[in-house]
């Protein structure tokens, strides 16, 4: 490694060093009470991929450059020299954790792995050896938010597609206002995953509800933030913000994407509009009674995966269980639930930059799970763990239907 | 020249092990403070209630998850028990050094034993043993560097030449006993500066263990600093961050 591409790359550690992170490197005893709160180790047995093993490089490498102890005794904490192999061993630890925080449940000190996978990131980043596919998507995101109007008039011929299919499965509105865009002051701006399967249903919803609504021209899941760049994921979710205060939304509600949700609401700050996921507005519907749901509609068992970013990192645990409960009697929740749920193994873009083979192998815990509630139906509220938990279906032949909650209680309107 | 050595352990060292560890101790923390803080919450969420209304009381809570480790109660009740045991010995083991101050009278001037006659040094021990064999055993073992055995060995020694101390002042008729008095003389002259050979207050051949122990204390403090043991001054603010 060249010396100029070194201190590149040790600028990027020292411009991470915020008092957050100092703490999260100093003061972390390597106690092992994160060892088994991460799926990818439960399912795997491999200490490399356990919290503590993933920030132990970090660690050391924080040692080398910014201890003394490491310069007087690297052997001490196990001080390491920036090079080839250290980037590689970071590249597999730092873009395999799914930033689900399940860790941070059990450590005495509350040290967050997500945020020290943030340095690994970034300074995967900066060498150059990003997954791509993350990459190509982050860029894309801002280009389309860079470009706004050239690519309207491309969305709205999309849009109208989806208009059309929407009317044809509910008729009687007409297609602007099933859909609609651009509506000063609409109470509900609604950030899709800007894929037909995600507006539908969701759609459908908002239009039982007599919502005054419209859609955002932008997707809402950030891949900037699963590349760990604070930069990238700042220019995606500003577009979103930016559109929100020039129409005057009341409410932003974000689809079904933990992802885009924790950002919105925890990480942008106070702004004109109130932020919610389209979980809680679903409950707020059943509860005011503007929807109502046919009961017998779905059948068998049924249980909910929290996604973590939602659940644990949002703090959204009893709108979904409301819903469901809602449009069945026959709901079991998972063991162990809610704040402590496993993770799908899917999380921090790994559905799209991970191999299959990958997830696969570090979703054993999440089958096993699954498997005990007995259930027949999975339901989910995120798009990224509803791609992972169809793989972990298939793949573990767990024979269950998958299914975002939107989707269920789409099928289960009762029209009046 | 082996008075000369215990001298230079029992009084120059002890001023530059406590001045060296405070001066580190600020600075290690003035360190953090100036470092620029995160302008969004890292909180986790226990419970679904906290989301439209501002966490109760999330000091309270900090406090509450540093003390008493809560999520090591309920997976690892072995090892919180020992945690926990460790802790509070730890703190009644400095209240029991304060109390050799002839200032401080909690036990009585002629006793032969600190506070807790013994059992809180044998808790310390029992406790470290504990922690240092669990770092021998997979999964621990896999992620323990070397300065996690050194600072669980320092300690252990401390606790032991402690214990030894302890329980020497119980074995013997003569010679050997030596009252809260004897080791409020040297602790005294230290707080005074006075500079005086510890040999006047603590005499026999009990006096180089106790040189021993003073020599792995001063050890102790001069690597704890750089030691995880500042987790002593973080494990709130840390704790603070998760409850938001």
């Amino acid at each position: 490694m060249e010396a100029a591409e070194k201190q590149e790359l040790l600028k990027l550690l020292g411009e991470k060093l915020n008092q957050s992170i100092l703490m999260y490197l100093d003061n972390c005893s390597r106690c092992g009470m994160c060892i088994d709160a991460c799926h990818a180790y439960a399912s795997t047995g491999d200490i490399r991929l356990s919290a503590v093993g993933r920030a132990q490089n970090i660690r050391r490498l924080f040692e080398n450059y910014h201890k003394i102890t490491g310069k007087v005794a690297p052997w001490l904490n196990e001080a390491v020299e920036i090079d080839e192999r250290w980037m590689e061993r970071v590249y597999d630890t730092a873009f395999t954790c799914t930033g689900c925080r399940r860790c941070m449940v059990y450590c005495p000190f509350g040290i967050d792995t997500q945020q020290i996978q943030a340095i690994a990131k970034a300074m995967v980043l900066g060498a150059d050896m990003d997954p791509k596919p993350l990459t190509m998507r982050a860029k894309n995101s801002i280009s389309k938010g860079q470009n706004f109007q050239q690519t309207k008039e491309k969305f709205i011929k999309e849009l109208d597609k989806i208009r059309a299919e929407f009317c044809e499965k509910w008729p009687g509105m007409e297609p602007e206002k099933a859909i609609p865009i651009d509506v000063q002051g609409a109470n509900v701006l609604f950030v899709s995953m800007a894929e037909k399967p995600s507006i539908l249903p969701t759609a459908s919803i908002l239009n039982a509800a007599g919502e005054h609504w419209s859609l955002s021209y932008f997707e809402a899941v950030n891949f900037g933030a699963f590349l760990g760049s604070a930069e990238m994921a700042q220019q995606i979710y500003e577009r979103i913000v930016n559109e929100a205060e020039s129409l005057g939304a009341k409410n932003l509600v974000i689809c079904e994407c933990g992802t885009a949700y924790r950002i919105m609401k925890h990480v942008i700050g106070k702004r004109s509009f109130n932020v919610m996921t389209f979980l809680e507005l679903m409950d707020k519907y059943v509860k005011e009674g503007r929807i109502k749901l046919d009961k017998s509609v779905v059948e068998g068992k049924v249980t909910y995966h929290d996604p973590c970013q939602i659940a644990r990192n949002g703090g959204v645990y009893e709108e979904p269980r409301n819903v469901l409960k809602a449009l069945t009697d026959n709901y079991v929740d998972m063991t162990p639930n809610r704040l402590e749920n496993w993770c799908c193994g899917g999380g921090g873009g790994l559905v799209i930059a991970a191999e299959p083979e990958w997830r696969m192998m570090t979703s054993r815990v999440k089958a096993d799970q699954i498997r005990a509630t007995g259930a027949e139906v999975l339901t989910t509220g995120c798009e990224m763990c509803f791609a992972q938990l169809k793989d972990v279906n298939d793949d573990f032949e767990l024979d269950l239907e998958v299914k975002l909650v939107s989707e269920l209680v789409s099928e289960a309107l009762i029209w009046e | 020249m082996a008075d000369k050595f215990w001298y230079v352990v029992m009084v120059p060292m002890v001023y530059v092990s406590v001045a060296w560890c405070l001066f580190w101790i600020v600075a290690r923390i003035a360190e953090v403070l100036r470092s620029p803080g995160l302008p969004r919450t890292l909180r986790i969420f226990p419970d679904g209630k906290s989301l439209h209304e501002p966490p109760s009381a999330p000091m309270a809570g900090a406090f509450w998850d540093a003390f008493t480790m809560p999520s090591v109660r309920k997976t690892k009740p072995l090892f919180w028990a020992f945690l926990i045991a460790f802790h509070i010995a730890f703190l009644l083991l400095i209240l029991a050094h304060l109390d050799i101050l002839p200032q401080v009278k909690i036990m009585p001037k002629d006793s032969e034993h600190m506070l807790g006659n013994g059992v809180v040094g044998v808790v310390i021990t029992v406790s470290l043993f504990y922690f240092l064999v669990r770092r021998f055993r997979t999964p621990v073992r896999e992620i323990t560097v070397p300065g996690d055995y050194l600072i669980l060995f320092l300690l252990l020694c401390v606790a032991v030449s402690g214990d030894i101390i302890s329980w020497g002042n119980s074995w013997t008729d003569s010679g050997f006993v030596m009252t809260k008095k004897d080791f409020a003389g040297y602790l005294d002259s230290l707080v005074k500066f006075t500079f005086a050979d510890p040999r006047q207050y603590l005499s026999g051949a009990h006096y180089s263990v106790i040189g021993t122990h003073v020599l792995l204390a001063n050890l102790f403090l001069l690597y704890l600093p750089f030691s995880k043991i500042m987790h002593a001054f973080f494990a709130v603010p840390l704790n603070k961050l998760r409850r938001g």
